[in-house]
Formats: structure tokens, sequence, C-alpha cells
């Protein structure tokens, strides 16, 4: 179990969040919503260690995190960047053993083979420069090599961001089958708000770096305030 | 007879463009990873030439085992390099500007030890240290120096090509190049590999500073010489380390030319002028590439 404790954090002098709390079960998908700028990017990267805590605390399992981010990833937190950040001069190949650095090489052979026949594509293009594919392509990659680790817990931000229906679908469809199928414990940051928030065990909604309205996914659906702020927009957005 | 001084100087363009190469690589490691121009990698490629002089003069050691500790010095006094001047930078999340000044500060400290222990006179390496001055090749004379280095850069440009293709740790150092936090977020620590493109840094630094001091002549201010290696570097286009060697080959090849015809005088302004006409018409350098990002 993941915990984040009344947390403070942000840049340099700038504080963004501003004491957050949220608890996160194992095998869990707990989703983040909120506007541009509310924080959630900040929020897994403070998870992730790559912004610093001012104040309060981020437990796994009743023990304070590490707080280099390499050592996070060590213990089992895996983030999936916005905008992906996969690496484009490596291959995708590559960008898995990245990936799987920390694995046994027989547990690398083993996920790179569960990433590639989850996303045939990439086995098709192992060699081809990550770079040079298209952005579906890229998420894809992103996801899988996230996955490669063989994360306890699966940060994800934003993954259906610029992705056409069809597409986002997909990736939806498969943080749905690592939860059943592996398990893994999800915090999934979106704007697609009702899809998210349908699949979301528990949902907290984030604005100017405080939780405003938390609650079970389904309940957070039919809620008139997250309709009116959140649904709406984000339908006439798509 | 025409062509046959034709081929000496391409031979000679070649041997003194390899051991651009080797500074310009070296170089431009540090360059792809941290984003700032290293000029430090000057005092580093000094320091090794003058290990490697110190060995030969006065210890009488032979050659393969006086590069060797060339090599060596420059791993060594690449990595102190990170660990003293740059690391509270980063830690500190300095801006690029203090990386810089930094760098040639420590360029100029380690100009500084070399002329409070050797004064600011040439030396060069013992006459022994090469057995056989030259070979000849029919009509071709060619120095061994100049052998020497061909050899030895593509033995190590080799060497360097699996490690950054076929190791975990060099594919990592290419990733760190690509995108230092998302290497952090893969749980790589980046300290790690920072020091470890140092290390690689400063083993080529090392070789391209013995390799310099044998076939041209020791000073305190040979570590000025990775000025060469930032032109290649820029004209190759930074970020890929192919065309950084080759624009750095054809450095050696134009330099040489340039000196036969115009003089040594001369010289290093047409450089610099072609260098800013070349950039304005390909920016990128000969191999550049840039990745856009994809919605
Ligand atoms: N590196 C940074 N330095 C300074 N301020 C930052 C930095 N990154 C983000 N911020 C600020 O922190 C606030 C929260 O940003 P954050 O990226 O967490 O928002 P977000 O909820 O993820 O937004 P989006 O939906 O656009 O991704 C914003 O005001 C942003 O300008
Ligand atoms: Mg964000």
């Amino acid at each position: 179990m993941l915990e984040v404790k009344n947390l403070h954090s942000g840049y340099n002098k700038i504080e963004v969040l501003h004491g957050i709390n949220i608890t996160v079960p194992d095998g869990k998908i707990i989703v983040v919503i909120g506007r541009n700028g509310a924080g959630k990017s900040t929020l897994l990267n403070t998870i992730s260690g790559l912004v610093k805590i001012k104040s309060g605390s981020i437990l796994l399992d009743g023990k304070k995190l590490p707080s280099s981010p390499h050592k996070i990833v060590s213990s089992g937190i895996i983030q999936v960047p916005e905008g992906r950040r996969i690496f484009p001069s490596l291959t995708i190949d590559e960008n898995l053993i990245m990936g799987g650095y920390l694995v046994s090489p027989s547990d690398l052979k083993t996920r790179k083979e569960l990433v590639y026949d989850t996303f045939p594509i990439l086995r098709e293009r192992a060699n081809q420069q990550a770079g040079t594919m298209s952005g579906g392509e890229q998420q894809m990659l992103a996801m899988g090599r996230g996955m490669m680790a063989g994360p306890k817990i699966l940060l994800l931000d934003e993954p259906s961001l610029g992705l056409a229906p069809l597409i986002f679908n997909q990736v939806f469809e498969l943080v749905k089958k690592l939860n059943h199928e592996e398990n893994m414990t999800i915090i999934l940051v979106e704007q697609n708000a009702s899809i998210a928030l349908r699949m979301a065990d528990y949902a907290y909604v984030l604005e100017n770096g405080e939780v405003v309205i938390e609650g079970p996914g389904k309940a957070l659906v039919e809620d008139p305030r997250v309709k009116a702020a959140y649904l709406g927009a984000a339908n006439k957005k798509v | 007879m025409q062509v046959m001084v034709l081929l000496q100087q391409v031979i000679n363009g070649l041997s003194l463009g390899a051991v651009y190469a080797l500074i310009a690589v070296g170089y431009a490691l540090v360059f792809n990873v941290l984003k700032f121009s290293n000029f430090a990698h000057g005092g580093v490629l000094g320091i090794s030439a003058y290990a490697g002089y110190i060995v030969a003069n006065q210890l009488h050691w032979p050659l393969i085992p006086v590069i060797l500790v060339g090599i060596l010095t420059g791993a060594v006094v690449a990595v102190l390099v990170e660990l003293i001047a740059f690391r509270w930078i980063r830690l500190q999340k300095g801006q690029l500007v203090y990386f810089f000044v930094t760098s040639v500060t420590m360029l100029m400290a380690l100009e500084q030890v070399l002329i409070i222990r050797f004064g600011a006179s040439f030396e060069s390496f013992p006459y022994t240290l090469l057995k056989v001055k030259v070979i000849h090749l029919g009509e071709l004379t060619v120095s061994i120096t100049y052998l020497l280095s061909l050899v030895l850069t593509i033995i190590a440009f080799s060497v360097l090509l699996y490690i950054l293709k076929k190791t975990k740790i060099g594919i990592a150092i290419r990733a760190a190049s690509n995108d230092l936090v998302a290497t952090s977020l893969m749980g790589i620590n980046v300290d790690q590999i920072i020091v470890a493109t140092f290390i690689v840094s400063g083993l080529l630094g090392g070789l391209s500073g013995v390799l310099y001091g044998i076939s041209a002549s020791l000073s305190p201010q040979i570590g000025q010489i990775v000025i060469k290696g930032f032109i290649a570097s820029v004209l190759g286009g930074l970020g890929s380390l192919k065309g950084v060697a080759i624009a750095a080959v054809a450095l050696g090849v134009f330099e040489v030319f340039l000196v036969a015809t115009i003089g040594s005088g001369l010289t290093p302004v047409v450089i610099f002028l072609l260098m800013v006409i070349f950039l304005l018409v390909r920016p990128q350098g000969f191999a550049g590439v840039s990745f856009t990002d994809k919605a």
C-alpha cells in the first residue's frame, strides 16, 4: 500500500501541492483527474523522487520511500511519464532493455517476450530507432518499457494524450488487463475523465494542488460537480 | 612525384585527423549527456600526455605501457574533474553557464599545474621510445607515429562502438544522452552513468593526449587542442558521434593541406571562418539529426 500523507512539494520556492492525502491500496486502480496545471504530474513526480518533498511523507507499506529516483524504481514504483519520453535515438529493443535495467538477464528475456506479445508492432520494429515511430507506437513503447521492470505500482501520466480514440481504448484495456491479470496497482492521471473514472476503484480530483473531491470512481462519474467541471468539458474537448 | 607528395599529405592529415577524432568524440560524449562544452577535457588530455612523458622520460618505460599510463591517467583525471568541479553544480541544479565557466577554469587550472611542474617550455618524448621511426610503403615514407595514431584510433573506436551498442552501461550512456530524467525513471543511477561517461571520455582523452604528445610535441598549452575537438563536434553535428569522428578526420586532412598551402599562421583563421559559414548553411552539422516530439 502506498500512502501520501499531507504532502507539500513544488519547485524551488514555489509550492505546487498543498497538503495532499492519497491512499493507494494494493491491486487497485486509483485515478487522479484535474485541470492543466492542477499539480497531477507534480504529484507523480514527487512519488517518483523527481520533485523534492517539502513536508509530509510518502510511505510504501508503512516505510518511507528512498529519496533518489532510481532507488524508488527498485522498490517497485515505475512511472510512465507524461509525453512518453522514450529514448528517440535508441532502438525499440534498446528502449526495452533500459526499462528492464534492474532485472536479471533471464527475467529480461521473458519480460521482453511479454511486452512483444502485448504489442506485436514493437516486435516487428525491434531494431528501428524509436524516434521514428508514430505517436501511438511511441506510447505503446513507453508502456512496454514501463512493464519491463515488473512494477508493483505503475504510475501513468496521461497515457492517452494525443492518441486517436481507437488507440487510447487499447491503452485503457491494457491498464485494466495489467491490473486484473498481474494484480498491478495503478495510479492513472487522465484528462479523459469519463473513461478513467469508470475504471477507477477510487478517484481524486485535484485543483490548485489540493484534493477537492474524492470517492469511488463510479460515484464521481455521477457527482454533479465533477460532471459540470470535468466530464462536460472533457467530452466537448474530444 | 606530385602524387606521392599528395598521398604523403593525406596520410599525415588522416593521422592528425585520427587524434582530433579521439579528442572530439571524448568531448562530445560528455556534451551529449550534460549538454555543456567541457573544455576541461583539454586539461585531461594535457595531464595524460605529461603522465606518459614522465614514465617514458624518467622511468624509461617502453611504448605500450607509456600509452596505457596516458589512457588510465585520462580516466582518473576526468573522473576527478567530474567529482570536484561538476557534480556539485549538478546537485544544485546549476545553469549551463556555470558548467561552462567551470570547465574553462578547470582547463586553465590543469594547465597551471603543468606550467608549475614543467615550466612553459616545450618537451618531447624520448627519441628512444620508438625503435623504428619510419616504414617504407613503396615510394612512400610513413612515420611510425602517424601509423600508430591511426591504428590505435581505429582500435579505440571499435571498442567504444562495442561498449555503446552492446553493453547495458553503454546503452545507458546513450539513453542518458537522450533524456537524463527518463533515464533515472528506468531505475538507473544517473550519477553512476555520468561517472561512466567521464571514464570513457577520459580514456579517449588520455589516448589522444599521449598520441599528440608523441607525434607532435608537448607544452603545457597542449590542452588547447580541445578546440579542434569542439570544432569537429560542431561540424559533425553534436549528438552523432559518427558524424563528429568523420568531421574530425576531415578537419585533420584539411588542416594539413591548408598549412602546406597558406601556412600555419592563417590556417586557424580560415578554419574558423569556414566553420561559421558551414554552420550558416547547415546548422545541424554533417550528420546531425533531430527528432521532433510527436503529439
Ligand atoms: N519544473 C517546473 N518548475 C517550475 N514550475 C513547474 C515545473 N513543472 C511544473 N510547474 C508548475 O507546477 C504547476 C503544476 O504543474 P503540473 O505539471 O503538475 O500540472 P498538471 O496537473 O500535470 O498539468 P497538465 O494537465 O497540463 O499536465 C503548474 O503551475 C506548473 O507551471
Ligand atoms: Mg501533467
